[in-house]
């Protein structure tokens, strides 16, 4: 059984058919952009994880899950380092893919 | 090289034309990721952190140049023009699309390539020598024997859901650069007493989380055993490997539960009930997959050449290459050429889509249309010509493919890692880059010597780190990227599993540790004393007493 998370958090996904790692807009959209993410925690991430599995159904993104953020100036960023890296791309190819706009040292 | 027949193709064509189909109705929305996902994996396509990631087969390691230009062509249309070699000695492309996979998987049929059974439950991709045929130290050429090995196994029904993923190496020379000793099973071919060609066989090896060396279970496997004797060795894991727990699926579980003893006698116990039936091939099949091998018809030459030592003299930067990259072929005047995949500061194992362009074009024009991949994750051209050495090396260093370091510090196993991996913990890739940015000094290379450094960034193992002379492990410290230095492994015929020397460092302290731990070998060495023999005369406390700082 999945480890709880405690805190707030946003759901990640990856796309469908390119695989790309995408988070839950506010929006009710899938964005490979964190500052348009929505995160919530208790009864307001339910309501996401229910809106993000029907997109899941919809057959838009494969396994959407919550996974841990920190919220900072009503922001909200991955927490744990692997998805950090799942939001901004191979460190080591910083010119590649839609990742390019992050920054790899800051959140 | 082994082509493939009628039957071979309408397979790989058939298995092409079903995941299309496949794939069509998974974005329709008839198959639920739940009921896609095996069918994905049976096709080698993984889901990783960033996008899909493709795993092509390269059986034993073994590629023409042609089948090289494709794979070049499908990293530049399908992929961000690059690609991945990995210690299975297969290519990973790591960005392409769920909808063009069976376009890829189309394009590879036709140079004779797919991606089955390069992921799921089932029999990986049998690695080999990456000098197989061309080099003067083996009994025989392994890959025949590879090769029926993978005709056996493909789409074997009774090994297609085995407990667990499942791996051979073979090898027919006494100097193991396969890593035979720690794979599911080993072989190691021999020459008896009366110029017969067999086996030894062992079983249970493995890297993971529970590192384990094989164990022999039988000294000499006549050759015409072979396949009965495989099928019973599958049989017994099959049907008595755990399943409950994949962490304990592995058959090094297993054998070691019983003993490598029990599991010899449960294997020749089945072994004499399928032995003589339809299960090894006849004669004459061996020797048709063995003309596929024959050796090329290359001329005997001198063993120096006078040019090539004039160039050597005045580049000292060939002159390392022609050291470390090059080793005695079977024929005289004739050399295997190591092209290394660690350029300083580079990604080990990638190599771009004009590099792979480049192999191909000097395969064909230096080493009869041939490559190997190692499972050390470089690429080699078999049967050069020492006059061509200067022309060759000229073109690779322009191409960034010149590094003379094959065998020495910086010529790491390196797993992709966090960077791309969902499976991993830490990175790997940017602690090899500093680890080649502090040693970049090839003269400083040289004097260290001969020393394999492995990293892998979880405990899977998929960069050996527990085979590697200093090993380093990246784990996940309460969020934050931590390694693990480990000392004492080999991969070699004299293989040992590597000790973890301490706690763990950072990823600035992990590149010191190295050095510290070198700089001990340096100052303990003996006359002509690599690394290993070192490590394994004065034991772990010095190292650990530097590294640490608690002498």
């Amino acid at each position: 059984m999945a480890k709880k998370i405690k805190g707030p958090q946003m759901i990640l996904a990856n796309q469908l058919d390119d695989g790309r790692a995408v988070f839950f807009t506010r929006d009710g959209r899938w964005s490979a952009d964190t500052s348009l993410a929505a995160y919530g925690e208790d009864s307001a991430l339910d309501t996401l994880l229910a809106k993000a599995a029907k997109s899941a159904a919809n057959n838009l993104v494969v396994d959407p899950e919550a996974i841990g953020a920190i919220v900072d100036n009503n922001r909200a960023y991955p927490a744990h380092i692997k998805h950090a890296m799942q939001a901004k791309g191979p460190s080591v190819r910083a010119d590649l893919g839609y990742q390019t706009g992050f920054d790899w040292e800051t959140k | 090289m082994y082509a493939y027949d009628a039957y071979d193709r309408t397979v790989v064509d058939a298995r092409v034309a079903e995941f299309r189909d496949q794939v069509e109705r998974r974005v329709k929305g008839d198959l639920s990721e739940e009921e896609f996902r095996p069918i994905r994996l049976m096709n080698g396509l993984y889901l990783q952190l960033h996008a899909y990631m493709l795993r092509v087969a390269v059986p034993y390691g073994t590629l023409s140049g042609d089948q090289m230009r494709k794979l070049a062509h499908i990293a530049r249309r399908y992929d961000k023009g690059y690609g991945h070699f990995t210690t299975r000695q297969n290519i990973q492309f790591n960005w392409p699309k769920l909808s063009e996979t069976p376009d890829i998987l189309a394009e590879l049929a036709d140079v004779e390539m797919h991606a089955i059974q390069t992921s799921g439950n089932c029999i990986r991709n049998v690695t080999s020598d990456q000098f197989a045929g061309a080099t003067a130290d083996e009994v025989t050429d392994p890959r025949p024997y590879a090769e029926l090995l993978r005709q056996w196994s493909s789409f074997h029904p009774e090994f297609s859901f085995l407990p667990r993923k499942f791996k051979f190496a073979i090898t027919g020379a006494a100097t193991d650069r396969a890593a035979v000793k720690w794979h599911d099973i080993g072989l190691i071919i021999k020459e008896n007493d009366k110029g017969e060609i067999g086996f030894e066989v062992l079983v249970g090896g493995g890297m993971g989380r529970t590192p384990v060396i094989g164990k022999t279970i039988r000294e000499f496997l006549p050759e015409k055993d072979f396949l009965s004797y495989m099928e019973a060795i599958l049989r017994v894991y099959n049907e008595q490997g755990r399943r409950d727990n994949k962490y304990k699926a592995r058959i090094k579980i297993l054998v070691e539960a019983l003993g490598a003893d029990e599991y010899a006698r449960q294997t020749e116990a089945e072994w004499e009930k399928i032995k003589d039936t339809t299960i090894d091939v006849p004669a004459e099949e061996v020797a048709r997959i063995k003309s596929f091998f024959t050796p090329p018809p290359l001329e005997v030459l001198p063993e120096q050449v006078q040019s090539v030592d004039d160039f050597a003299s005045k580049n000292f930067l060939f002159a390392a290459w022609l050291q470390n990259n090059t080793n005695a072929h079977k024929v005289s005047g004739h050399v295997n050429v190591t092209i290394s995949l660690k350029p300083h500061g580079g990604i080990p194992g990638d190599a771009t889509a004009e590099q792979m362009d480049l192999v191909a074009a000097l395969a064909d024009e230096y080493s009869q249309s041939e490559i190997r991949v190692s499972h050390e994750q470089n690429l080699i051209l078999p049967h050069v010509t020492l006059k061509d050495l200067p022309s060759i090396w000229t073109d690779l260093d322009e191409a960034g493919l010149g590094t003379a370091n094959v065998g020495l510090l910086t010529d790491m196993i390196v797993c992709p890692g966090l960077d791309y991996c969902a499976l991993a913990n830490a990175r790997s890739i940017p602690i090899a880059q500093a680890i080649t940015k502090r040693f970049d000094d090839m003269k400083r290379l040289q004097d260290i010597g001969p020393l394999k450094v492995k990293m892998s960034g979880c405990i899977n193992s998929c960069g050996h780190h527990h085979a590697g002379h200093i090993g380093i492990l990246g784990v996940d410290r309460k969020g934050e990227e931590m390694y693990q230095i480990l000392l004492g492994g080999s991969g070699a015929e004299d293989a040992s599993k590597a000790g973890i020397l301490g706690p763990g460092f950072d990823e600035h302290g992990i590149v010191d540790a190295l050095e510290k731990v070198v700089a001990v070998y340096l100052g303990e060495r003996e006359e002509g004393e690599e690394f290993l023999s070192t490590y394994r005369r004065i034991g772990a406390q010095v190292f650990k007493e530097a590294v640490y700082d608690t002498a």
